[in-house]
């Protein structure tokens, strides 16, 4: 059998702030169609390690293999950095985003937001790239906004419509960071119901989030950050279910 | 090091530009550039402070005036200003056979006029902005333990819009200076026409107009200088809130 | 209609000389604002360097005085530089640069360097987060920099480019004194011979607020036009 190459996988990652290591070694291994949820006190490293995957931030050590290609770096006076930038850039048109504050280009309406990247980076047709960002609009329920600007919509919405914007790069992997901690509350149901589906049709999620539901019910592993390690991992259920350190049980414990 | 001593030793003494006759013309004109530059501010300074706070009146009569003064005066240039000033005086009828003449010969004079009236309308916009800029809570405060609009405008909004002024005012001073070089237009031997006067006789403009640009640097500088140290020392109340 | 004592005709030519004058120096003020602010911006030492020593010199002198270097030493130095392209290369060229170019090379030198803060300042003010929007979208840097950096930063240097434009034409006044024939020149000259100061300057004071009039009813416009999609205007 032909080995699939993997979508995403990195290895002993570790990131520092001045004096302060707040990642120490992590690994992740993102097989097609796996979801994997990471979880964690604010603080834990969960958005830092989320933010190495794409190389919005530069770890300090460690190694990165996207579709099975290895990610080259070189040390520099500032310190490590990507050998080939366009490497990169390439590498990051296989992983989109969803990003807490949504991120939307404030200046172009939301289907200019959809289709900005396919034209310009994966230089897909325009004509094409609309039909595809229709389509994606009436997925997540926003056919009436594409004209809208961001500033128009709700933060619900512009999360969805974020949304949009990453699946119209037809990506390898989706890495969500924290998507639904900057919505009301009411709001936060349709983004999760999105998510969900995306999870069912088989899409590679890597997501940081404290909807402790969507980690239960949608994710194929569960990981608990502390402190920039690797507390404990496993399945949603036995994770969740049954937790073993005293840690993640304080974590899941309610709140009152 | 010493050897750059004597060759700049021998450049000074074989150069024929930088004479005592006209080092001492560029003396002449600093000390003119500075009077001028001093005097208009001072007393557009003056002028703007009771400018600022009619702009804000409720009367029509008194803020409408005060708007177009200051709308013209900015919206113009400085140098249409001085030209109206000094060819207006001296095209006046009589005036070259009346007392008033031996004051306004000078071209100093209509220049100062120029100058004062230009500087006191962007001063005045300045002090507009920042007593407008006075919290309102401060005010009413004031109002809260009985002091009279008067002794709230005296006590409470100038001085914290002074200071909230400060910054701006600075810029306005080195535009001040640098606006003060089309003096030499009117034949007034300032900086800029001691640079003239030099480029002239020697056809020497690098040397002429380098030199004066220096001097100016460092006037600027000097001004800058000043202002950070004021700042410093009369906005503190507002860096430490900001930790 | 507006004889004028006959200048009419001539203070409107100046008037067109002012607006070219002006406009094309903003050109050329805006294009070293921009290179200025990235080179503020870069990593590079000495394009740091470079670009601050620009602003700071250019921000410390009088706009006469660099004028009045640049036209009188600008043909000296110019010619220095022709000859010693015949010596050396045997290519014989002559550059003039007459009333209209060191103008425009001076007032866009002046006001590139104001440009260059203004544009700086309007870089920064663009939120972290759309830059990297752009990244995580596998954006090149020239990409992000085309498509969102700068159609963002406009919307934050409208204003101060609206001042800068609002002082640079009130400074095209300062070509009269090298001797362009702008509408300020024709009317000192207008004023001398007809003894009438006063008409003659209040006619151009007026033009100078019609078109400053003008503008800000474009960059109004232009306001307008960049903020689509951020609410309100701030």
């Amino acid at each position: 059998m032909a080995a699939t190459p993997i979508p995403l996988e990195v290895r002993h990652i570790k990131k520092r702030f001045g004096d302060t290591e707040v990642l120490k070694g992590l690994s992740l291994q993102a097989q097609k169609g796996d979801v994997i949820t990471l979880i964690g006190a604010s603080g834990s490293g969960k958005s830092t390690f989320l933010r190495c995957m794409n190389l919005l931030e530069q770890p300090d050590e460690g190694d990165l293999f996207v579709h099975g290609e290895e990610i080259r770096f070189k040390q520099t006076r500032r310190g490590r950095e990507p050998a080939d930038w366009k490497q990169v850039v390439q590498m990051r048109a296989k992983l989109s985003m969803v990003f807490q504050s949504f991120n939307l280009w404030a200046h172009m309406t939301l289907l200019e937001n959809i289709i900005e990247a396919p034209i310009h980076v994966l230089g897909k047709p325009k004509k094409e790239a609309i039909e595809h960002a229709r389509a994606l609009l009436e997925r997540v329920g926003l056919t009436a906004r594409a004209d809208a600007y961001p500033a128009q919509m709700s933060g619900g919405q512009q999360q969805r419509g974020a949304i949009a914007r990453a699946l119209a790069m037809d990506p390898e992997v989706m890495l969500f960071d924290e998507p639904t901690s900057a919505l009301d509350p009411e709001l936060v149901g349709d983004v999760l119901k999105v998510m969900h589906g995306l999870a069912e049709e088989g899409r590679t999620m890597v997501v940081v989030t404290h909807e402790m539901s969507f980690a239960r019910d949608v994710s194929s592993q569960v990981i608990y950050l502390h402190e920039g390690m690797v507390e404990e991992a496993g399945p949603p259920e036995e994770l969740i279910g049954n937790p073993q350190s005293p840690r993640l049980q304080q974590f899941l414990a309610p709140k009152y | 090091m010493e050897s750059l001593l004597t060759w700049l030793e021998t450049q000074l003494a074989e150069n024929s530009i930088f004479t005592l006759q006209t080092l001492s013309h560029y003396g002449a004109g600093f000390t003119t550039t500075v009077q001028l530059v001093f005097l208009s501010l001072v007393i557009g300074l003056v002028a703007a402070v009771p400018l600022a706070i009619g702009r804000g009146s409720r009367h029509v009569w008194i803020k409408w005036p005060i708007f177009a003064y200051t709308y013209v005066f900015r919206g113009t240039p400085l140098l249409i200003q001085l030209y109206l000033i000094y060819y207006g005086v001296v095209f006046v009828d009589g005036i070259q056979e009346s007392w008033l003449w031996f004051i306004l010969e000078d071209p100093f004079v209509p220049a100062l006029i120029a100058f004062t009236l230009n500087t006191a309308a962007y001063t005045t916009e300045i002090f507009r902005g920042a007593i407008k800029s006075t919290s309102k809570g401060e005010i009413e405060a004031a109002r809260a333990y009985g002091m009279s609009p008067g002794l709230t405008m005296r006590r409470i909004i100038l001085p914290s819009a002074f200071r909230r002024a400060l910054p701006a005012y600075g810029n306005e001073v080195i535009f001040m200076l640098h606006a003060s070089a089309i003096a030499s237009v009117v034949t007034i031997m300032d900086l800029t026409g001691a640079a003239r006067f030099v480029y002239a006789r020697y056809y020497a403009p690098f040397e002429a107009f380098l030199f004066v640009a220096a001097i100016y640097l460092c006037l600027t500088f000097a001004i800058l200088y000043f202002f950070r140290h004021l700042e410093k020392k009369l906005l503190a109340h507002l860096q430490t809130q900001n930790g | 209609m507006l004889d004028l004592h006959g200048y009419g005709p001539r203070l409107l030519e100046g008037a067109g000389i002012t607006v070219q004058l002006a406009l094309l120096s903003l050109l050329l003020a805006i294009v070293l604002g921009l290179v200025t602010a990235v080179a503020k911006m870069s990593r590079s030492w000495i394009a740091h360097r470079t670009a601050t020593l620009y602003t700071t010199v250019i921000r410390g002198v009088p706009d006469l005085v660099l004028m009045m270097l640049l036209f009188f030493g600008g043909q000296i130095g110019v010619n220095m530089f022709t000859d010693w392209l015949y010596e050396q290369f045997d290519i014989d060229i002559f550059i003039n640069i007459n009333e209209f170019v060191a103008g425009v090379v001076t007032i866009g030198l002046i006001f590139g360097a104001y440009m260059g803060e203004t544009f700086r300042g309007a870089f920064m003010a663009v939120d972290h987060g759309q830059i990297e929007a752009g990244k995580a979208y596998g954006m090149s840097d020239s990409l992000v920099f085309r498509r969102i950096r700068f159609p963002q930063m406009m919307r934050h240097a409208l204003p101060g480019l609206s001042n800068n434009w609002m002082v640079l034409l009130k400074t095209t006044a300062l070509v009269s004194v090298i001797g362009l024939s702008d509408m300020v020149r024709v009317a000192a000259e207008a004023s001398k011979a007809t003894r009438e100061p006063f008409l003659f300057m209040m006619v151009v004071a007026v033009i100078y607020l019609l078109i400053a009039s003008v503008s800000e009813w474009i960059f109004a416009r232009l306001q307008k036009r960049y903020s689509i999609g951020y609410g309100e205007a701030d």
